[in-house]
Order: structure tokens, then sequence, then C-alpha cells
């Protein structure tokens, strides 16, 4: 009875259940859904992993390859993020092309790479104007279920810790390079970027860390991307105008994940 | 601190293409956009929505193809204008946004969403608000509307703010910053979209 009413009213059945202080699927609106993670998963890849917030499962697997610096950055070196939405992890995409939305969470992604700092570009070159690391991150979707940029940070943050870099000589005069593989060590993460999704419901009620079904429900959502104690993303694209206040309440919140997230990571890359 | 926006930097036409509902041509410093708004014209088959006109944007960079950062400002945009417009007039249709970026340095996105509601005003289509967006400097102690002369910048900021009740419709930001900074950049910009505001009086009452 209750999932025909759903399916013909779906606002209607959603706004019964927030009226009463819950969500459909049992949590309030300020609790998270679990997270899982699994590190080392990929064993082709430099470093990879996989997160789960819920149901939503990003895999995320780093591969390092060599290459030239830019001449306009001599000293630095390329992460290079892709975030795939393949037609398995919803029946929203369809195959071919990347998406509108995947070319945006890419963006997004990239944005909160560079603003977090948690790669210091220079940690990647070799020899300056000669040879640099250039890091693929490759992210790909298994079940699109909400809050996939969270999932995708949390798993982006397993993989750099455990991408390990073999050691690698550079002979100016030969121009020649050598690769040991037997020596490998990992890089320096920097910081830690945690971020946060929000929904926004009827203009009223913050959803946090929504599912897919209230993502498309909601009349807007947005993410905050915390970096310790500093911001180094708040992105909403639109939807429902919210007050300055409200969102500087959902700063808030965010920051209770952080510690969360930093012990998750510690816990899993011990056992 | 800077809280006056250099008002006489803003420069704008209305109604200079022939083909769209309405367009508009927006420079402010040496950003220059074109945007203009076909609707509710008909829609593809794949994007029909039953209970309200869907919004398409296409952003067009000054040379070469639109890459991932254009998809972001279309999404912005897009998003902004579904907010804005009131698209349950119209169900079956679309409304379609185009802006062609023609010169760059620096608050494009903000140059480009202001474009874009002086285009939606000019082509008359209704609207719940309009939508004002300013762009905010921080160099770590200081905040300012204005890009600062030295190039030390810590953080940029982008807010969209809709003209009834001056809430946050849209927010980019680049760079690192602290929860007190965010406040004060919102403050800032929003006192700052009042001069946006008015602007787009100036320029319809004229």
């Amino acid at each position: 009875m209750s999932d025909g009413y759903k399916t013909l009213h779906p606002v209607k059945y959603y706004r019964e259940f927030l009226s009463q202080g819950i969500r459909p699927d049992g949590r309030e609106f300020n609790t998270f859904r679990p997270i899982l993670l699994n590190v080392g998963s990929i064993n082709t890849a430099d470093g990879s992993a996989i997160a789960k917030v819920g149901n939503t499962t990003v895999v995320c697997g780093i591969k390092a390859e060599l290459c030239k610096p830019k001449p306009d950055a001599p000293d630095c070196g390329f992460v290079v993020p892709n975030l795939e939405l393949p037609p398995l992890c919803s029946a929203k995409f369809r195959p071919g092309p990347p998406s509108d939305q995947a070319q945006v969470l890419t963006q997004l992604i990239a944005e909160i790479i560079t603003n977090s700092n948690c790669i210091d570009l220079r940690d990647l070159c070799i020899v300056r104007d000669k040879l640099a690391w250039c890091l693929f991150v490759d992210f790909v979707c298994l079940d699109f279920d909400g809050a996939v940029v969270d999932a995708a940070v949390v798993s982006l943050l397993g993989a750099l810790k455990t991408v390990k870099l073999p050691l690698v000589e550079y002979d100016p005069a030969l121009e020649s390079t050598q690769v040991f593989l037997e020596e490998k060590k990992p890089i320096k993460l920097h910081s830690m970027p945690v971020s946060t999704t929000f929904a926004v419901f009827e203009d009223k009620i913050i959803l946090k860390d929504p599912t897919l079904e209230e993502e498309t429900l909601c009349s807007g959502v947005f993410t905050i991307v915390l970096k310790d104690d500093e911001l180094c993303c708040v992105h909403k694209p639109g939807g429902s105008p919210l007050a300055p206040e409200e969102l500087v309440k959902c700063i808030d919140e965010s920051k209770l994940r952080t510690p969360l997230i930093s012990s998750l990571i510690a816990t899993t890359l011990k056992s | 601190m800077e809280t006056e926006l250099t008002k006489s930097t803003f420069s704008c036409k209305l109604g200079i293409l022939s083909r769209p509902d309405g367009s508009a041509i927006l420079s402010k410093d040496n950003t220059t956009v074109i945007a203009g708004i076909y609707g509710p014209i008909e829609v593809k088959l794949q994007k029909l929505l039953i209970d309200k006109a869907s919004v398409e944007c296409h952003y067009r960079p000054k040379s070469g193809l639109p890459g991932i950062e254009d998809r972001m400002h279309e999404s912005i945009i897009r998003n902004t204008c579904e907010a804005s417009l009131v698209a349950s007039l119209h169900p079956r249709t679309a409304v379609l946004v185009a802006i062609q970026e023609l010169q760059n340095s620096g608050q494009l996105i903000s140059c480009a969403v202001n474009a874009v509601c002086l285009a939606c005003l000019h082509a008359g289509i209704d609207m719940k608000f309009m939508f004002g967006a300013v762009t905010c400097f921080s160099n770590g102690v200081e905040m300012s509307l204005n890009p600062p002369a030295q190039t030390h910048i810590k953080a940029v900021f982008v807010f969209v703010f809709d003209s009834t009740e001056k809430r946050v419709i849209a927010s980019h930001t680049k760079g690192i910053f602290t929860k007190e900074q965010f406040e004060e950049a919102v403050e800032l910009c929003r006192s700052g979209s009042d001069q946006v505001f008015d602007y787009y009086k100036k320029v319809l009452t004229n």
C-alpha cells in the first residue's frame, strides 16, 4: 500500500514523513549514512580505494605516469581527476560520452583537490623542467545513490594514502630515465578535505547526506568541503534560495564529520 | 575594506540580437558577455517535463570548444534560472539560455549570471525574482568587492542573490578561508548586490 502511495505521490509521501521529523529511511534530518572504506583493492593501480556512503559506491584508482612538466610551471607535476558515471550506476545515465553531470562532478573534484592543497604539485616533480609524475585519478561510480562527491572525496583520500611511487633516476647527459620498481615511496598528503552534501526540501527543511531519491525531490543541493578547521569549497549551484545564516549553520554541522572520517581512514589503513 | 562597487565600470545594452526573445550584452571592467534567451520554445522529447518548462543552458568560451570548467558555469546558470523562472507556467516546453563569452579579465561567472538576468528581463519571461551575482576577493585579512591590485589573493567568492529577500541562490568559492571570512564575504556581497539590482533598474528605465 505505502509503496503505491510513494510511487504516485512521492513529494506528498516525503512531506508527511518530514513533517514528523523523520526521513523515510529512518534517519533524522541531520544523521549521516554509515561510511565504509576499503583500501588497496586494485592490484594493478598505484593506489586505490572503494568508499561506500550508504548505498553510494565509488571506486577510486590512481595510476602514475612519467611526463614532462609544462614550461609555465616547470617544478610542478599533474593531478588529473576523472569521474565516470556508467549506465550501471543509475537509470539516468546512458552509455556514450560523459554526461553533463559527470563533467560537473569531475570539475568539482578537481577544484576540491586544488583548493584544499592536499597534494603539493611540487612534490610530484622529479627533475625541474624535465621529469614529473602525472597522477591519473579515476573514479568509477558503481551505485549512484546521492552525495557522490562525499564518497568520491573519501575514496580519494584512501587511494592517495596507499599510493606508492617508485624511485626514478634521471641522467641529464644521456637524457635517460631509470625506474627502480623495488624502491617505492608513499606521497605526502598535506591536508584532509572532508565533503558534506546537503539537500533543501521545499525551501525549508535541510537534509544532510541525501539519497538520490531525496536529491531529485529536493529543490536544491549544495556541498561544503572542509579542510581541518578551514573551508575550501562552498558549492551551491543554484536551487532554492537560502538565508546566509542557514548556510553558516550547515558549515558548523559539517564540522562534525571531520573526526569521523579521519578516524575511519586511520583504522582502515591500520588493519 | 572597499564596500563600494565601482559602478561606472558596468555597461550594458539590451536587445542587441534580433533572433532571441531577449538578449543583453554586459561588460564589467574588461569582462564582456552576451546572453540570449529563447523561450518558451519546442522541447526535445528527451528533456520534456510534463509539469514545467525545462531550462537548457549553453555556454561558449571565447575560443575553442566548451570544457569541463564551462560545464560547471552552465550548471550554476541553469540551476539559478530554474530557481528564478516560473517554469510551471509553461509545461512541456523549453527555455534556452545561450551565453557567449567575449572577453575575460576575471569575475566571469558573476558577469555571465548578471547578463542572463538582464536578458531574462528583456525577454519579459515570468520570473519569481531577479538574481544578481557579486564576486568578492579576500587576501586573508581584508575583503574587497573590486579585484585588489596586488596579486596575492587567498580566496575568491561568487554569490548569487535573489532580489526579494537577498538570500543565497548560488555560491562558488576558490581558495581556502575560515567560517568567519565566509560570513563576512556573504554580508559584503549581499550589500554589493543592491548596487547590481539598482543598475538593472537603471538599465530598464532608460
